[in-house]
């Protein structure tokens, strides 16, 4: 069992979370435009986005308030900070306490909601659509994530992430338990909704009858809907990463044993970085197949895919209490 | 094997059963519902081959490999091509909604998981989950039966209800004489045809569906 990270390891990991959450977008892109036959974007097109919008001027609407344009640094934070709670080269619990998996989970809901309210802060009629779409898909969606991580939570006694991953150890696949196999079709599920894919919302169109997260960004402009961007872009690589941390901790424990960065600890180091690159390209390839392979549902029948995966949480609890 | 990896292969399948019967309740087409259930009877082939592995009963063996055979390949198969040549509407047609039949489902689960725990020493003399998950398994494909309007929903119901019934005789028992299940599976088969062929006749000689004789009177 690997000993605590040190704060310098968690700011460390936090600030390749943001930088490689670009990346991920950028592949899951590449993959979709080659599964499609299409040549698509370089794998670093969401980098030359982010790039391009930080460098205009904002315009805004009259009726937005200050509220508005403070709302996409506050996303951005939040949705850092979470990624900060996401254990990437080791296991263990960090050397300081910033918080568990429950509180990732709150910080992602937190950034979902402040990103509703600016919505509908601008005034847009599509941003108000937006949000609401979005804040009705959402309870659906967290309870089951908080589900899944209770069902893992109660063999390991803890829901500290690092804690958990490294409970599970590296011989993950034949220490799962039944209901590991059922949180995980959850977790697989609920992928898409809480990235904001195919089948429950679509990320390349802005089609007012189909979006609900692009929606909520239409009054953005510049360097605000740069940040925006970028937060989901973390987002989804910190969903990715929580899956991989809570189901297939693999190679984290082997990393520095010592918690440094430097000598004994380099070689893990880099071993760990590459297996983390490795399970969230696993990930990104799944959710780049469900994109290429299914339809977007109608609004109303999200419930009813997103009720599959609660069943499946619900059942891998009842499988670990009764 | 140990006993112990045995059991929690066992067990594992089972979580996976259960995943596949969820799939079959939450499914918005006929075809999907058909896909589930062969997988579901896959499953079950091959945790009757784990089980033959492990307690070295030959009976197990041809088991598995008739329910691979029948179950897997031959009946999805049937019921597929049924579908195809009824050319009925392909969306499925609940009773009541299907979120509404998942919220059931939970409910049917838990109860499964609660109700077995009171059989004291039947309980107890099973290591694992199988005897719950099989009891919900056999339960939620009745459920599946009895919120379904098309007999062809009821026949994939009635399919997974059975594979509920085998995999828990095959894990709670490991092994039955053999001459008990392939009677099982033959009762199957049987119930399968005489339900396609009159679901075929009722169609081309009266046009109706099985929700049309609701209003039946004598």
């Amino acid at each position: 069992m690997s000993g605590e990270r040190s704060f310098a390891l968690v700011l460390l990991e936090m600030t390749l979370l943001v930088l490689f959450g670009p990346l991920v977008t950028g592949t899951i892109q590449k993959l979709k435009a080659r599964l499609q036959s299409r040549q698509g974007a370089g794998f670093l097109q969401p980098y030359r986005d982010l790039a391009k919008l930080f460098r205009k001027s904002t315009v805004q609407a009259d009726t937005a308030s200050g509220l508005f344009r403070a709302i996409p640094v506050l996303v951005l934070a939040a949705t850092v900070t979470a990624g900060a709670l996401v254990p990437v080269v080791r296991a263990g619990t960090p050397a300081v306490p910033i918080g568990d998996a429950l509180m990732l989970l709150g910080l992602l809901a937190l950034a979902r909601f402040l990103t509703a309210v600016g919505a509908l802060d601008a005034g847009g009629a599509f941003g108000g659509m937006g949000a609401s779409r979005e804040m009705t898909i959402a309870p659906l969606v967290e309870p089951v994530l908080m589900m899944v991580v209770f069902s893992t939570a109660l063999v390991a006694g803890t829901t500290e992430l690092g804690a958990l991953a490294a409970h599970r150890g590296t011989s993950w696949i034949f220490a799962w338990h039944a209901a590991d196999f059922l949180g995980v079709t959850a977790m697989l599920v609920l992928l898409p909704a809480e990235t904001g894919r195919i089948p429950v919302d679509n990320p390349d169109t802005h089609l007012e009858l189909t979006m609900l997260h692009e929606g909520m960004l239409l009054e953005h402009s510049g360097p605000g809907l740069g940040c925006m961007l970028l937060a989901s872009h973390t987002r989804q690589i910190v969903t990715l990463g929580f899956v991989s941390a809570l189901f297939f901790p693999i190679a984290v424990n082997d990393a520095g044993a010592d918690g440094s960065l430097v000598g004994a600890g380099a070689g893990g180091f880099v071993l760990g970085l590459a297996a983390f690159a490795v399970k969230i390209l696993v990930l990104a390839i799944y959710l780049a197949l469900v994109e290429s392979s299914y339809a977007k549902l109608r609004l109303f029948r999200v419930p009813q895919y997103l009720a599959i995966g609660f069943v499946c949480a619900l059942t891998a609890l009842a499988l670990r209490i009764l | 094997m140990s006993t112990e990896t045995v059991y929690t292969i066992v067990d594992d399948l089972g979580a996976l059963l259960l995943f596949t019967m969820i799939l079959i309740l939450a499914a918005g087409q006929i075809y999907r519902a058909i896909y589930a259930v062969a997988a579901q009877s896959f499953l079950i082939a091959v945790a009757g081959a784990v089980l033959a592995m492990a307690t070295g009963n030959t009976d197990l063996w041809v088991i598995a490999g008739i329910t691979l055979a029948v179950k897997a390949i031959s009946l999805p198969w049937v019921l597929h091509w049924v579908v195809r040549k009824m050319n009925v509407r392909r969306e499925v047609e609940p009773v009541i909604p299907v979120a509404l039949t998942l919220a059931f489902a939970v409910m049917v689960v838990v109860m499964a998981f609660h109700l077995s725990g009171s059989l004291g020493p039947v309980r107890q003399a099973i290591t694992g989950n199988a005897l719950p998950v099989g009891i919900a398994l056999t339960l939620l494909g009745v459920l599946v039966m009895a919120t379904r309007k098309t007999a062809m929903h009821q026949m994939v119901g009635l399919f997974a209800s059975e594979n509920g019934i085998f995999f828990t005789a095959m894990a709670v028992t490991k092994g039955m004489p053999l001459i008990i299940e392939i009677g099982v599976i033959l009762d199957v088969i049987l119930a399968v045809l005489v339900m396609a062929i009159m679901v075929l006749r009722v169609r081309s000689t009266v046009d109706a569906d099985i929700a049309g004789l609701d209003r039946l009177r004598g």
